[in-house]
């Protein structure tokens, strides 16, 4: 299946709250079981990152930092799931693949079960269900009352990367960043230099499927911006 | 039979608003009525819109196809068999010092009124203002200058307290949003000036809303693994917040702090007073089900409050303790004759009102004292309540066109994929 509502109640399993969230069994390369303590958290987030190859290709880049995929489909988690329980075999011997790991979840409803205030440095929407039909719209993944929940879990400075061969989407997406207060566009040549929007644009296999069909792949970027002082 | 007030609501002066299907009824503090207001729309309203909707799509289509025949105009849809059934009822209240406010099935509607106390021989309410939504609202919250608006689709609004027309609700833009249904919403203001939004909804979320700013959240609160239905910020420390709804208990809050101040268990205490109609619906029921617990009220008052659960025939006391870093301890578990539909409390004369499910049309509602210990005690029927009992003209042949007084097994997740 393609599609999942995410509207409907599923049978999901989340924490309830961030702090009762269980990452060592995740990333047990970074759980240090003398302190039972994670050494790294969460950082990089993949919203509804399919069949994750964009994590595979952001791993090696970030080594030290932590990467998680968040997919709704559960056969697809589990393609996922086994994908690095593979590679973290193939490469054993360089500790490789050990920071990126995937769960089930409703990213829409559950984001602030899983993260603190301030955790992540980069989230990204990748090829998002376009959800075509206006009276479908708050079904997509961003909307102006959802990048309040992105901005919360987002530091400041934070970036948010967005790509879709759906131009309407993408001008969608566009409109709804460039009007919520705590977002700023940045620049094409910003775009340029950022090693993300290159894996973003070439790794995952929706975007390789858009090369293969020549279609048209559309990016923008936003910077989370400071916390207004009068707001807490 | 009569129809049990579905709604009761009492201010700072002891003013009694109730609601029954979709009238609301004022009264004084003898019982008198002194305002009505009837919602002059009927539940077609919504049918309407579709016929006109659609009439509008097919005129907007034929201009592009230069078609010459006339439209043919769709007909009113009617429900089929099975569907559910349309209600239009006032489904909530509010009231800060002069101003009520309710909201509407029938075009989903929040409704404005300025209470006029002087006027003592017509009618006390006046509507300044109908501002329709685009999806049913479930909860109001108000402060001085505008009504906060929660509804089922999860988005808040803010509709401004004055008598500028209302806006298109298709313009209407919300303020904040949850991909859940909303339960409850409060605004308050602390006294440092800063204001905040607080919503609950369906799924187990308490947020913490900055506010007018409401683009940026201060914090969620994380305790509850069930559907929120109340809550309740204590007038004594308003930083505090009680919240309940499908859980076995009552949470106490520090909100502004984000900190989880006690939980109290209800389960042991309502026990007893469970029965067969808690159980899970039939197509879930299973030989293990247990009887299902719902915090349907809360009402604070100093540092009491009293915790009503859906379908049972008591009320429970409870004292916070703020010496002892806030605990929560139970004084009192008090049986009532029926079952409480809605409850409030009447500042002016120390007691809390319930309206019962009942067929005795003169015992619509019952005054339960409170002493100073905070516990209560149930009062002979004041003539005040029997005058607003019997002001109470809607008449049903039977419990089934009962407005569903018990609706939240329907909030409880039972999804198995």
């Amino acid at each position: 299946r393609a599609h999942s509502n995410p509207f409907s109640d599923h049978c999901l399993d989340y924490p309830t709250s961030p702090d009762s969230m269980e990452w060592k069994n995740m990333y047990p390369g970074f759980y240090d079981k003398e302190r039972d303590e994670m050494t790294s958290q969460v950082e990089i987030a993949d919203i509804g990152c399919g069949y994750g190859g964009l994590m595979i290709k952001l791993a090696p880049e970030f080594p030290q930092q932590l990467i998680l995929g968040m997919e709704i489909r559960v056969q697809v988690t589990q393609y996922v799931e086994d994908r690095i329980i593979a590679l973290r075999e193939q490469n054993q011997h360089t500790n490789g693949y050990q920071n990126i790991s995937v769960l089930r979840g409703n990213a829409m409803k559950f984001i602030p079960n899983f993260f603190h205030k301030g955790q992540l440095q980069k989230m990204f929407f990748c090829f998002p269900d376009p959800h075509f039909k206006q009276r479908k719209h708050k079904a997509r993944i961003i909307t102006n009352t959802l990048l309040s929940e992105y901005a919360y879990v987002l530091r400041e400075g934070g970036i948010v990367y967005t790509i879709t061969d759906v131009e309407d989407l993408h001008l969608w997406m566009v409109k709804h960043l460039e009007a919520h207060p705590m977002f700023e566009r940045l620049s094409k040549e910003w775009e340029q230099q950022d090693k993300c929007v290159e894996i973003m644009y070439n790794a995952t296999e929706e975007g390789q499927k858009v090369t293969r069909n020549k279609g048209s792949k559309f990016v923008a970027c936003f910077k989370r911006l400071p916390t207004p002082e009068d707001t807490e | 039979m009569k129809h049990p007030f579905q709604i009761v609501l009492s201010d700072q002066d002891g003013h009694v608003f109730t609601s029954v299907k979709n009238e609301i009824l004022v009264f004084n503090t003898d019982g008198q009525r002194i305002g009505h207001w009837i919602d002059p729309l009927d539940k077609s309203v919504t049918l309407k819109k579709q016929q006109e909707e659609k009439i509008k799509q097919l005129s907007e289509k034929k201009l592009k196809t230069n078609d010459e025949t006339p439209i043919k105009i769709p007909k009113i849809p009617v429900p089929g068999l099975g569907a559910p059934p349309l209600y239009n009822y006032i489904r909530s209240l509010s009231v800060r010092n002069d101003i009520l406010v309710g909201t509407t099935d029938s075009d989903k509607a929040v409704v404005i009124f300025r209470i006029d106390f002087s006027n003592n021989i017509g009618n006390c309410l006046c509507l300044i203002k109908r501002q329709v939504l685009p999806k049913r609202p479930c909860a109001v919250s108000q402060n001085d200058k505008v009504v906060v608006v929660a509804d089922k689709f999860g988005d808040v609004y803010t509709v401004s307290i004055d008598l500028n027309e209302p806006v298109e609700d298709k313009a209407l833009a919300p303020i904040l949003g949850h991909v859940s249904m909303l339960s409850d919403v409060l605004i308050t203001t602390r006294d440092d000036g800063k204001s905040f939004i607080l919503t609950a909804d369906r799924d187990e979320h308490i947020r913490v809303t900055n506010y007018p700013k409401s683009y940026v959240i201060k914090s969620w609160l994380f305790g509850h693994r069930e559907f929120i239905l109340s809550l309740v910020i204590p007038e004594f420390n308003r930083d505090l917040l009680i919240s309940g709804g499908g859980d076995n208990y009552v949470l106490l809050w520090n909100w502004y702090d984000n900190k989880l101040l006690d939980q109290v268990d209800i389960r042991t205490l309502i026990e007893p007073f469970l029965n067969d109609s808690h159980l899970p619906p039939e197509r879930f029921l299973t030989e293990d089900s247990v009887k299902e617990v719902t915090v349907s009220n809360i009402i604070s008052y100093a540092e009491y409050f009293y915790v009503v659960c859906e379908n049972t025939k008591c009320i429970n006391g409870f004292k916070i303790d703020a010496g002892d870093g806030f605990k929560v301890n139970h004084i009192q578990t008090l049986t009532t004759q029926h079952s409480i539909v809605d409850i409030t409390l009447d500042k002016l004369k120390n007691q809390l009102i319930a309206c019962f499910d009942t067929e005795d049309e003169h015992k619509l509602l019952a005054g339960f004292a409170i002493a100073d210990d905070g516990l209560l005690q149930q009062q002979e029927q004041s003539k005040a309540l029997t005058n607003i009992s019997d002001a109470n003209e809607c008449l049903v042949e039977s419990r089934d066109d009962f407005y569903p007084l018990y609706y939240t097994s329907t909030l409880r997740k039972r999804s198995d994929h």
